[in-house]
């Protein structure tokens, strides 16, 4: 409990800093977002009057003192373009990105641990090594490549499935896919490592003389064992899927909260863009904080208290 | 175990087609609209969107042409300063509510007011007292009269005869009286369509409105995706599930090869061009632009790098607008002829240029095209590229000397590529990006714009085209030509002149031939 309370006050400052900086960076960054909120053809003193309305040529620590004294009241402002809630907008997106980036995740794991597992219990078999390939593959080729490949196979040659979208399960596929496969990549060099390693030590071998049966063996007694670094790796990944897959998003046409970050910064939605960043921080400072929780569930040395 | 499996996924596969999406008309935008309220209406999609779901006074047909809209006539009186439009009875509200010139009155108040709009409605500031009224200084619009419900009187503060087509505007389409708060979420209008539903960055569906004033839509549904990458348009398109698709630039001759029946071309009224800052160093000197202009071979690069699909630009004023000139002759590339201008104007040895663009795909080959025939005669270019909005920033503020970039016409008329793009009053931030101060050029563009006589405005539109073209404040290149592709059964669309002037009425497919 008392781990959980200093991980969570720790987060403070985190925010803190992530607030200042966004806020900072984007107002010495180029651009004008009065200039992209009038479009074309605009007139001077339209733009002098926005930027009045706006608050933008208020000196910047009261513009920073009104931005931090609405967030206090979980409010992160109204889009410069759209003029909507920000915060309504990321919570409309967040369950698109949650479903996109859980099937990334569970295919990732599920696919990253049986080639991984079974590459350490049949080294050199044609599965370890097409797995090896696809792992090298995997980290290698960008996804913007692998996505507009899987679109010209499955959607446009076959007729398998639809190229983009979000309107049922069958769109999920080929982002996941697309998603996760980096993943894939990783947790099944790591599971495969890990497992390796396990299946060489004392206990496996003691559980082996005991008479228990292969299957038992490998994944009771070695996987458990494995699954530390694998943990790891799951949080980072799903934490930054879950921040927004930008380039995912945007192949697939999937309307998540990366494509909002994109739309935002394309625009110079100063609100928008420092909202989103916010937000995000939150969530992956929240993913971080439940792989730190889950390392006691899987490995019982490690005790927090 | 692999039988197994094969098994799981051929059901899985097979689970997932087998719908019958391609039966409705299906469109797209790369991003979307940033509202539905007609207010707010600065960018394509909003454009696109409103003129499907509203109405507006008067109308661009597909041809670019203006044509009634609510109103069924107007006209205009000696003084070229006030119109009467006369309202058409019948028209209503999806709601069922009236929509009578009264309703027009009030939604152009609604528009030109800073609270609830921010008043982007330039449109109507040409209005007798709209700037007043915008700038909060006074309370009424005194050049705004609807005296019954079936005309309505517009007064000007000076003579425009461009002033009707500004009312086919889609800032300036009719809303209803008190629009709730989140109307922009829900619009009602009194358009073709009817507004059904709206998932952000996803889709927007509409639906036919049968009791439409201008006979119903075709097709009983529209539904507009949101695809911002064009491969996934492409991709979208050959497996059925767009209706129509745009070609880029880069992907020509892949579509030209592999469904020659299927595409439809149109010359775009659009500039494709590189401004030069008139202000800045050497290019201070017409003769110095002039040679520029020589230094530059554009059919070659209009060849190789767009696949010809352009027409060579000699002025500004692109074909199909009202003052094209077509005996012109263009800057013919002559690189010995630049040379002797450079030296004439006392840069023989040459200087050093930036030139800015914006990440589009097609404009990195242009820059370096313009580069190297610009280091053929001596001038060292550096490319400086930047996102669409730094870069724009940056060069309205002049810091760039040449800026590559194209104009959208906002609607079809001489005016719309003459005055925001040259004249004195909108260097910058209005559009005039080579900072060109020309006090007969004004005047010319300033007659243009009031004469009342349609003759006189299209000679004088020509002449205003030549005296650009003789300042050479651009680089001009060419006029771009539009490539879209249709599936093959659909009949009654094509690529409209302006980009919010295909409304979908005649649009449908024939014999859908679903590919499973």
């Amino acid at each position: 409990m008392r781990f959980l309370a200093w991980r969570l006050a720790l987060v403070l400052p985190t925010l803190l800093g992530v607030l200042v900086v966004t806020f900072l960076l984007l107002y010495v960054a180029p651009g004008d977002p009065v200039q992209a909120m009038v479009g074309e053809r605009s007139d001077s003193a339209t733009i002098a009057r926005l930027r009045r309305d706006l608050h933008l040529d208020d000196p910047l620590y009261v513009q920073f003192g009104k931005y931090v004294g609405g967030i206090a009241k979980g409010d992160l402002g109204r889009s410069y373009i759209t003029r909507r809630p920000i915060m309504r907008d990321l919570l409309k997106r967040f369950p698109a990105t949650l479903r996109l980036a859980g099937a990334a995740m569970l295919f990732a794991t599920l696919t990253g641990i049986a080639l991984g597992v079974y590459g350490a219990w049949r080294p050199g078999s044609w599965p370890d090594r097409l797995a090896a390939l696809l792992a090298y593959l995997g980290v290698s080729f960008p996804v913007y490549w692998v996505g507009l490949l899987l679109i010209l196979v499955f959607a446009v040659a076959l007729h398998w499935l639809p190229p983009s979208g979000s309107s049922g399960f069958k769109y999920l596929i080929l982002p996941a896919l697309t998603l996760g496969m980096r993943s894939v990549a990783i947790i099944s060099r790591m599971a495969r490592a890990a497992t390796m390693e396990a299946l060489r030590s004392d206990f496996v071998r003691t559980a082996r003389a005991k008479g228990l049966g292969e299957l038992r063996v490998v994944l009771r007694h070695a996987l458990r064992n494995a699954l530390l670094p694998v943990v790891t790796v799951l949080g980072l990944d799903f934490g930054s899927y879950l921040t927004g897959s930008i380039l995912t998003e945007t192949i697939f046409s999937w309307p998540g909260v990366g494509r909002y970050v994109l739309n935002a910064i394309e625009k110079r939605d100063l609100p928008a863009i420092q909202g989103s960043i916010l937000f995000l921080s939150v969530v992956f400072v929240l993913v971080n904080l439940l792989t730190d929780l889950a390392y006691a569930k899987v490995d019982p040395r490690v005790a927090y208290d | 175990m692999r039988n197994l499996l094969t098994a799981a996924l051929l059901i899985l596969l097979s689970a997932c087609g087998g719908d019958d999406e391609s039966r409705a008309l299906q469109y797209y935008f790369t991003y979307d609209p940033r509202s539905l309220d007609p207010a707010l209406s600065t960018d394509v999609p909003t454009g696109e969107v409103v003129a499907l779901l509203f109405d507006t006074v008067t109308r661009f047909d597909v041809d670019g042409r203006l044509v009634p809209g609510l109103a069924t006539r107007w006209e205009t009186d000696s003084t070229g300063r006030v119109y009467t439009f006369h309202i058409r009875t019948g028209a209503r509200f999806h709601d069922g509510r009236p929509l009578t010139a009264h309703e027009v009155r009030t939604s152009f108040l609604r528009a030109l007011d800073p609270k609830n709009t921010g008043a982007r409605a330039w449109p109507l500031t040409p209005i007798r007292g709209a700037a007043a009224f915008t700038a909060g200084t006074s309370s009424e619009v005194d050049g705004l009269a609807a005296p019954d419900d079936t005309t309505l009187v517009i007064t000007l503060d000076q003579p425009l005869n461009i002033f009707p087509k500004f009312l086919a505007m889609p800032a300036t389409a009719i809303v209803p009286p008190d629009p709730p708060a989140d109307f922009d979420q829900h619009p009602v209008g009194s358009g073709p369509w009817r507004f059904v539903s709206w998932s952000h960055d996803d889709e927007i569906m509409l639906a036919k409105n049968p009791d439409y004033w201008g006979g119903a839509p075709r097709s009983d549904s529209l539904r507009i995706r949101i695809i911002p990458e064009p491969l996934t348009q492409a991709a979208e398109y050959e497996a059925q599930q767009l209706t129509v698709v745009e070609i880029p630039f880069g992907e020509t001759r892949r579509w030209e090869l592999a469904h020659p029946d299927e595409l439809q071309r149109r010359p775009a009224i659009r500039d494709l061009y590189i401004a030069m800052n008139t202000t800045r160093g050497p290019l201070r000197d017409v003769r110095v632009r002039r040679a520029i202009n020589l230094a530059v071979d554009v059919p070659t690069l209009l060849h190789t790098v767009m696949a010809d699909r352009g027409v060579r630009a000699a002025g500004v004023i692109p074909p199909g607008i009202v003052g094209y000139d077509s005996t012109r002759a263009p800057y013919h590339y002559d690189p010995a002829a630049a040379r002797r201008l450079l030296a004439e104007a006392g840069y023989a040895g040459g200087f050093p240029l930036q030139l800015w663009r914006s990440q589009r795909p097609e404009y990195a080959r242009i820059a370096q095209s313009v580069q190297q025939y610009l280091g053929a005669v001596g001038i060292r270019v550096e490319i400086v590229e930047r996102d669409a909005s730094s870069a724009r920033a940056a060069v309205r503020k002049g810091q760039a000397d040449l800026f590559l970039s194209d104009w959208y016409a906002d609607y079809p008329d001489a005016e719309n590529f003459t005055y925001p793009l040259f004249d004195s009053k909108n260097r910058g931030p209005g559009g005039n990006y080579a900072f060109l101060a020309d006090t007969a050029l004004d005047a010319m563009i300033e007659r243009m714009r009031s004469t009342p006589d349609s003759a006189q405005q299209a000679a004088l539109a020509r002449d205003v085209d030549g005296r650009i073209f003789d300042l050479a404040p651009w680089i001009f290149l060419w006029f771009p030509v539009d490539l879209w592709a249709l599936q093959p059964d659909v009949t009654g669309w094509r690529i409209p002149a302006i980009f919010f002037g295909q409304r979908w009425m005649d649009t449908r497919r024939t014999d859908v031939a679903v590919t499973k």
